[in-house]
């Protein structure tokens, strides 16, 4: 039996239940989870951050957060209050928020002071200080905060299929019980693959997104011309 | 003005270690075992081990047997569980145990692959002469069974007229089965519905755990569940168990399977044949969950059900 068998069969991709749809379902999970994670701890990030206040408490529990077994909280939330996409997204939002929460925070935290100090000595508010001097310095490490969040969630979402969601975590269950190898391998590798891929792309806009912010050579430069 | 920074990590690892106890903790002999005068003269005072599988309901009829032919007055006393059907059949060929709780349709499977039969009665003729070759002999198949069943809601199976697989074609278009994921391959599921029943059911949902299962059936996210006759989900929630006329699910039944000069001795018979006319699905069922729910230990489940059918 080859192990590719399962993942080359075209008559197992289509229909319900079908690679395909597990693929979909997968994505749907890690995009709706980091998507909920990077809308709660973005602007959480920015204040703790700017403020510089309440750092330590709700980073250390976001964190510890994340030492929570996924599969036993998703069990947890779902004879709780029921299966479907919104709890089990929740719980992946769960993990993926400590990630993102840190890197903001860090980022925010530790925007470049001469900057901050030259935007406060030019008059500019707090809100302005923020929208147009940290959080254009802090997009870099939060977008790697994004990035190492993704890398978990997609990871992670191989739960869903213990609280009957589906995504590629059920070709590892399906193929376990019924003895399919096959099947197993086609999940771990299309997870992997899934994983490395995703990891790229947000690298690259990563990289983008920091030569924006610090145009090649400018920085430094200005802070070598200014001789006390 | 310096933005003071505290950014800690605060790592908590809980480290959960859970020791669980090896069940089915030895009957002791009884001591006035061999005192008794054997009428046959045989076997008396030759201490019989009931063997058992390595699960709780498997615990329980070892316990069961052996504390049943005590109270008959033969020396019995029970193992810690042995494992799967492959290792406990070799246990009971080199004599290291002499009687364990089968169960009629996979013991039958695992003697003769090319068996074809199916109903209660066609099993329990086919298993002496499949178990003849091992010198092995079953003994009274009981009425309690541990087999895998469909089961609806009480309300669907009100408002559907269905109280068997016979109807279930006329509304199967709407139903969602919820069942383990391997139930996909077998030839009792969703294939065996529409090859033997004619219903189409609308999707096949797997589940890992039973209790997310059962959370789906009352939720109403699937309509019919697929179950083991002995779990006290089933009775719990009042689900409705579907009828089988066409007899797709291989029947299950309780029966001891014994060597076969043990299987021959009379007294054996006698304390055993009673427990099987007692025992039913509905008291296994409760049995299971007095250990599994209710954790207790199943020599003490077991005597206080012996005790309460009079037999020990």
């Amino acid at each position: 039996m080859s192990y590719f068998s399962y993942l080359l069969d075209a008559s197992k991709w289509g229909g319900a239940g079908g690679t395909g749809q597990l693929l979909l379902q997968h994505l749907a999970y890690t995009g709706a989870a980091v998507l909920i994670g990077a809308v709660v701890a973005i602007p959480l990030g920015i204040l703790i951050g700017h403020t510089g206040r309440g750092g330590f408490l709700v980073i250390g529990l976001s964190n510890a957060a994340r030492a929570i077994p996924s599969i036993g909280l998703l069990v947890l939330v779902v004879l709780a209050t029921s299966t479907g996409f919104g709890p089990t997204v929740l719980v992946l939002a769960v993990l993926a928020l400590p990630a993102i929460l840190t890197a903001t925070a860090a980022g925010v935290s530790g925007a470049d002071p001469d900057a901050v100090y030259a935007a406060r000595a030019l008059g500019m508010t707090g809100g302005q200080i923020v929208s147009k001097v940290e959080w254009p310095l802090a997009v870099p490490l939060t977008i790697s905060g994004l990035r190492s969040a993704t890398l978990q969630v997609v990871a992670t979402a191989t739960v869903a299929a213990f609280a009957a969601g589906g995504g590629l975590g059920q070709l590892l269950i399906s193929g376990q019980r019924s003895r399919d190898y096959s099947q197993m391998f086609a999940g771990a590798v299309l997870i992997a693959g899934l994983a490395i891929l995703l990891d790229l792309l947000i690298g690259v806009i990563g990289v983008l997104a920091s030569r924006r912010v610090r145009p090649a050579g400018k920085t430094r430069t200005s802070a070598a011309a200014a001789p006390a | 003005m310096t933005i003071k920074r505290s950014l800690a990590a605060l790592g908590l690892t809980i480290t959960t270690l859970v020791l669980a106890a090896c069940g089915g903790g030895g009957s002791t002999a009884d001591p006035l075992g061999s005192s008794s005068a054997p009428p046959s003269g045989s076997a008396g005072g030759t201490p019989i081990v009931v063997g058992a599988a390595n699960f709780t309901e498997s615990q329980i009829l070892a316990e069961v047997y052996a504390q049943a032919l005590t109270a008959k007055g033969l020396t019995a006393s029970t193992k810690p569980p042995i494992g799967s059907r492959e290792v406990y059949i070799k246990a009971l060929q080199d004599n290291s145990v002499q009687i364990v709780p089968e169960y009629t349709g996979n013991l039958l499977l695992f003697v003769d692959k090319s068996a074809t039969a199916t109903t209660q009665e066609e099993l329990a003729n086919a298993l002496p002469t499949a178990l003849q070759p091992d010198n092995l002999k079953i003994g009274k198949v009981s009425a309690a069974a541990d087999q895998d069943v469909y089961v609806v809601t009480k309300e669907f199976s009100q408002q559907n007229n269905l109280t068997s697989l016979a109807d279930l074609s006329k509304v199967s278009s709407n139903i969602v089965l919820g069942g383990p994921s391997e139930l996909a391959q077998r030839a009792y599921g969703p294939q065996g519905l529409k090859g033997i029943y004619g219903a189409t059911l609308k999707q096949f949902k797997p589940y890992d755990s039973p209790a997310v299962k059962t959370k789906d059936l009352l939720d109403g996210k699937i309509q019919m569940g697929e179950y083991f006759t002995t779990e006290s989900a089933i009775a719990d929630n009042g689900f409705v168990p579907l009828a089988d006329p066409q007899s797709m699910i291989l029947p299950q039944n309780i029966v001891p399977l014994m060597r076969g000069d043990v299987a021959d001795n009379p007294q054996v018979t006698a304390a055993l044949d009673p427990v099987q006319a007692a025992l039913t699905t509905e008291e296994l069922t409760a049995l299971n969950k007095q250990v599994d729910v209710d954790k207790m230990d199943p020599d003490q489940v077991a005597s206080a059900w012996l005790k309460s059918k009079g037999l020990a």
